[in-house]
């Protein structure tokens, strides 16, 4: 388990950026998953100093099953952390106090890749009669109920596959679709299937009206009303960071800062990736972070019709 | 009866202790029901998924009873070449004793690639994790002499391996049947790795759905259910193991 901690207020070429604040606020992000591009403008802001430069002095850790933001948040571990819509939406109907900052990624990130040599999705109806990868209790097998209720489609239409670790069915083609995360995994896995003679392309229930908030920036409703400034700097930190990272001419050296901390991927994959990480962040004019609410009522509504919560919750009132 | 009644009773009480315990902090410190339910909570977990998790639960005993049978004739089988006194006795102890070394969490994708996500992974699995501590007190039973018994074989010159292996077995009956016991509760354990990590179905699998929803509810029935079979388990073996032994004696 990394733990990225801030020691200088560096630029990753050396250069500092700004004068830091006399006496730095300690701070502890919790990410939802691994040390990833999914996390450049987090790993930029520390990396450059922003963070520092808001009197902050950050500890970014990573996420995972077992290690879960919002149950962190309430254990006082840590005091922001990075979670999508559906676990704030589950924790919050179970009473959990959680208030949305910011709304990173405008598309959710999930979607299905497919080898377009053997066929074509133009719609959802074209899923019929294939098999297609869900993780059970995942977020993908939310997304993609809905998606079979919205359009009508069965369990006789579409054969389900149990998504594990590797790869493996989806290459054998056990499973046709196979859910990625499209700017990581998505990256690496489609040039792999370019070097073997296919053609890798993505099946995106975002398109077809299914939304599904992916990360998001959290922090507990006591730091939000206790520490409103805090909550506030960090806040712009993260933001600021997301902006620079995805700033074409910063490209390369964002691309540096992620690999420094995710050395098994290289530089030029995490390049690919950041152009990717870019269409989901950014949407045309809306400054990056927007919290899309509309999206969050999709979120909750999805997950109530599926009984993956038991009662509405008030969406508004957990969205900053 | 008695052994299943005491099995039983030994286990509600340690998991009663421990859904007390975390209770007791949730209140003492005010944490949500996300954190940790409430009995609300759970008694609606067991109301709403009791029945599907009985079934996975008995499911995941039915494929760890089988692994454990496999557990045993491999660790036999390999006790046995391993307590030979020549090259393929040394060689199958380094390779009994390296295999184990490597976490089955890393093997485990060989394993999926090879046999899939079925029954098959599942029982080699749970063989795999349960199958050292027999191996380990096999070996130790096969390579420790009887000498009060063995010494009169020995003069009359009608001593073998086979005889060797036959005295010392039945010698140790009580130690064996001690470590076949314990080796069941790793059986259970290692089909519930096995289920975690990539079957469809189980108790494993079901742990495995709860974590991603978060729900800490159906994690404590399942671990309530994981509890009572492993109990129920454990005391068919040891009765098994008394009506055995004490057939032997009589005989």
């Amino acid at each position: 388990m990394a733990n990225l901690v801030l020691l200088t207020g560096c630029s990753p070429g050396g250069k500092k950026t700004e004068g830091p604040r006399t006496r730095a606020e300690p701070v502890v992000l919790r990410l939802k998953w691994l040390v990833n591009v999914s996390a450049a403008g987090e790993i930029w802001a520390l990396k450059t100093g922003i963070f520092e430069n808001q009197g902050l002095k950050v500890e970014i850790k990573e996420g995972g099953l077992e290690h879960n933001a919002i149950k962190d948040l309430e254990l006082g571990r840590v005091q922001f952390g990075v979670a999508s819509a559906d676990q704030v939406i589950r924790a919050v109907e179970k009473g959990a106090q959680i208030v949305v900052l910011a709304q990173i990624f405008q598309k959710n990130p999930l979607k299905w890749i497919y080898d377009g040599s053997r066929f074509h999705i133009q719609l959802p109806e074209d899923l019929k009669g294939l098999t297609v990868g869900i993780t059970y209790g995942g977020n993908d097998e939310a997304i993609f109920r809905a998606l079979m209720a919205k359009y009508g489609l069965s369990k006789e239409n579409v054969r389900f596959y149990a998504v594990r670790q590797d790869y493996t069915p989806f290459w054998n083609g056990d499973a046709q679709l196979w859910p990625v995360y499209s700017n990581v995994e998505g990256i690496v896995l489609a040039k792999k299937m370019k070097e073997h003679g296919r053609m890798p392309m993505f099946f995106d229930a975002d398109a077809f009206g299914i939304h599904l908030v992916a990360n998001s920036l959290i922090t507990s409703r006591r730091i939000y009303d206790e520490q409103p400034e805090l909550a506030q700097r960090f806040t712009q930190a993260v933001l600021k960071g997301w902006k620079q990272a995805l700033d074409a001419k910063n490209e390369r050296a964002a691309a540096d800062a992620v690999h420094e901390f995710d050395g098994s991927v290289s530089v030029e994959l995490i390049r690919e990736q950041l152009a990717a990480t870019r269409e989901l962040v950014v949407s045309g004019a809306l400054p990056i972070g927007t919290i899309d609410k509309a999206a969050w009522r999709d979120s909750e509504d999805i997950m109530f019709r599926q009984g993956l919560i038991a009662r509405h919750v008030d969406i508004a009132a957990i969205l900053k | 009866m008695n052994a299943l009644l005491s099995r039983l009773f030994q286990f509600g009480a340690i998991y009663t202790c421990f859904v007390g315990l975390l209770w007791l902090a949730k209140y003492g410190m005010g944490f949500s029901d996300y954190l940790i339910p409430s009995p609300t909570e759970f008694l609606h977990a067991i109301r709403e998924d009791g029945p599907n998790y009985v079934i996975y639960s008995l499911n995941t005993l039915g494929v760890a009873v089988y692994g454990h049978i496999i557990a045993i004739l491999l660790a036999s089988l390999i006790a046995v070449i391993g307590s030979l006194k020549s090259t393929v006795g040394a060689v199958t102890r380094v390779a009994a004793y390296n295999l184990q070394a490597y976490p089955i969490v890393a093997v485990s994708p060989i394993i999926f690639i090879f046999l899939g996500d079925g029954l098959a992974s599942r029982l080699l699995i749970a063989s795999l994790i349960c199958y050292f501590p027999l191996l380990l007190s096999l070996l130790g039973i096969f390579s420790q002499p009887v000498e009060d018994v063995e010494h009169f074989f020995v003069q009359t010159g009608s001593i073998n391996h086979r005889l060797r292996l036959t005295i010392r077995l039945f010698e140790n009956l009580d130690k064996l049947l001690t470590v076949l016991t314990g080796s069941a509760t790793l059986a259970m354990v290692g089909t519930i790795v096995a289920e975690f990590l990539a079957a469809t179905a189980g108790i494993g699998h079901a742990i495995r759905i709860a974590l991603y929803q978060d729900n800490l509810a159906r994690i404590l029935l399942a671990l309530l259910l994981i509890g009572i079979c492993s109990s129920f388990y454990l005391a068919v073996i040891e009765i098994l193991g008394r009506t055995f032994s004490r057939a032997l004696q009589k005989g």
